[in-house]
């Protein structure tokens, strides 16, 4: 476009007096930020204009200043709003809307508190329950636990026990008590092969701490140390005894010192049973 | 020009001015008011008024500030044309009372305006004045009319009894040689 011809045509002059219409003054504009000239003309334009308004200053009241620093905000950050000036009228209507805003914002916040609040005590009491099932549950599992362990024991026991008695060349001897000992009645376990002895007592009298039983072997009519044990079997179905029995006619039973005697005290004899051939 | 060392700031003013900073408007108020005032003034030609407009005016200015494109035109001017559109969008509304203010009042346009000349003088801008006197009356007569009064080339070119075609000859004339007098 011939942009002399428009700068001479009269409308940047129309322009910067606002005598324009809309649509003129957006063709101004986009031109302007095309054409380096157009824009250098109305910025000459502009200026003189300006000057010319300098030209007719007349100073203001005072008074507009200091309502203007007084209404303007200077501490808040920009508001879109257009509003100029306060409306003395809206002051009670802002008054009421302001005063129920506060009310509902009371009754907003403390319902929430009150909420807030049962909802606390809701999850106490679930955080509670949640501790006491837990106690609970531990305590059971760890009972169950414990006896767990007894029974895999007794087991591993029974095994053990049963192993022993299943082996080839154990024999079997039932030793009852004598005069002092009525109600005593126990088992001698002896493998004729591996040697080991072992003794299932079923019911013989208690004895103090410092006393234990034990059993002799009678080979051609001597007693032959054979091993103590107690007066109950425990948890244990049977007692082994620590020593190996080669040879036996006989079994007998006798209270000694704790640890065993070299000799068995015959006074103490409470029973005695031969093996069978 | 004497604003030639504020123009050159000009960005920083208005991101001050963005920002809310008092001191900015203090500077920017005391730098234009008078300006405006006299331009608002010469408009509404009652002092009260315009001294309640000039308020208003400087509040738009105050909230409208991130809406002005400095690539569209100088701070000034921008200024200026907010104080100009309110000062007769002001007059307008009076205009539907009965007392035809505006019509009135522009069969005086020159005398009013050499009343305010010699009431308020300016003495920074005598020197100015006396070269503006030498603007052609009929050409200021339209600046006035156009700029001050809020008229278009039509309304003007039927108030002068002039054809519309001579009205913006005359328009383009006057400011060329506003133009001219101020380089």
């Amino acid at each position: 476009m011939n942009v002399t011809e428009y700068i001479a045509s009269g409308i940047l002059e129309s322009y910067v007096m606002g005598a324009v219409s809309d649509q003129e003054r957006r063709e101004v504009e986009c031109l302007s930020s095309i054409y380096p000239d157009i824009k250098q003309e109305l910025d000459q334009l502009s200026e003189a204009l300006e000057n010319y308004a300098l030209l007719h200053s007349v100073e203001p009241p005072a008074s507009v200043k200091d309502k203007l620093l007084q209404q303007l905000d200077f501490e808040k950050p920009q508001e879109k709003e257009p509003i100029i000036r306060p409306m003395p009228v809206d002051m009670t209507t802002s008054d009421a809307t302001t005063g129920l805003a506060f009310r509902t914002t009371w009754v907003v916040a403390a319902s929430m508190g009150l909420l807030l609040l049962l909802f606390s005590f809701f999850l106490l009491s679930q955080l509670r329950t949640n501790q006491k099932t837990l106690a609970a549950t531990r305590t059971t599992n760890e009972t169950l636990q414990s006896e767990m362990r007894q029974l895999r024991d007794n087991q591993s026991q029974a095994n053990q026990a049963l192993a022993m008695l299943r082996q080839p060349g154990l024999r079997t001897i039932e030793l009852q008590g004598n005069e002092k000992a009525p109600q005593g009645n126990m088992l001698v376990f002896w493998n004729t092969r591996t040697h080991q002895v072992a003794v299932d007592v079923r019911s013989l009298p208690a004895l103090p701490a410092d006393k234990q039983y034990q059993l002799w072997s009678m080979v051609d009519g001597k007693p032959v140390d054979a091993g103590v044990f107690e007066a109950t079997n425990g948890n244990a179905l049977v007692q082994r005894l620590n020593r190996s029995i080669s040879r036996a006619d006989a079994f007998a039973v006798t209270i000694e010192n704790r640890g065993g005697s070299p000799t068995p005290t015959i006074t103490t004899l409470l029973a005695l049973a031969t093996v069978n051939a | 020009m004497k604003r030639q060392s504020s123009l050159v700031s000009e960005s920083v003013l208005i991101e001050k001015l963005i920002q809310r900073d008092q001191q900015a408007f203090q500077w920017l108020y005391d730098q234009y008011s008078p300006a405006l005032y006299g331009v608002v003034l010469r408009i509404v030609r009652d002092d009260e008024q315009a001294a309640d407009l000039l308020q208003d005016i400087f509040v738009k200015i105050w909230k409208n500030l991130d809406g002005y494109d400095s690539s569209k035109g100088r701070l000034f001017t921008w200024m200026l044309n907010v104080a100009r559109n309110s000062a007769i969008d002001s007059l307008r509304a009076r205009k539907t009372q009965p007392s035809n203010a505006i019509r009135t009042d522009e069969e005086n346009v020159h005398i009013v305006d050499r009343q305010h000349n010699t009431e308020q003088p300016n003495p920074e801008h005598i020197g100015i004045k006396d070269i503006v006197d030498q603007l052609r009356p009929e050409r200021k007569q339209l600046i006035d009319l156009v700029y001050f009064g809020g008229y278009t080339h039509e309304e003007a070119a039927e108030k002068l009894n002039l054809p519309l075609g001579t009205v913006k000859t005359r328009v383009r004339a006057a400011l060329q040689e506003l133009k001219q007098l101020f380089k």
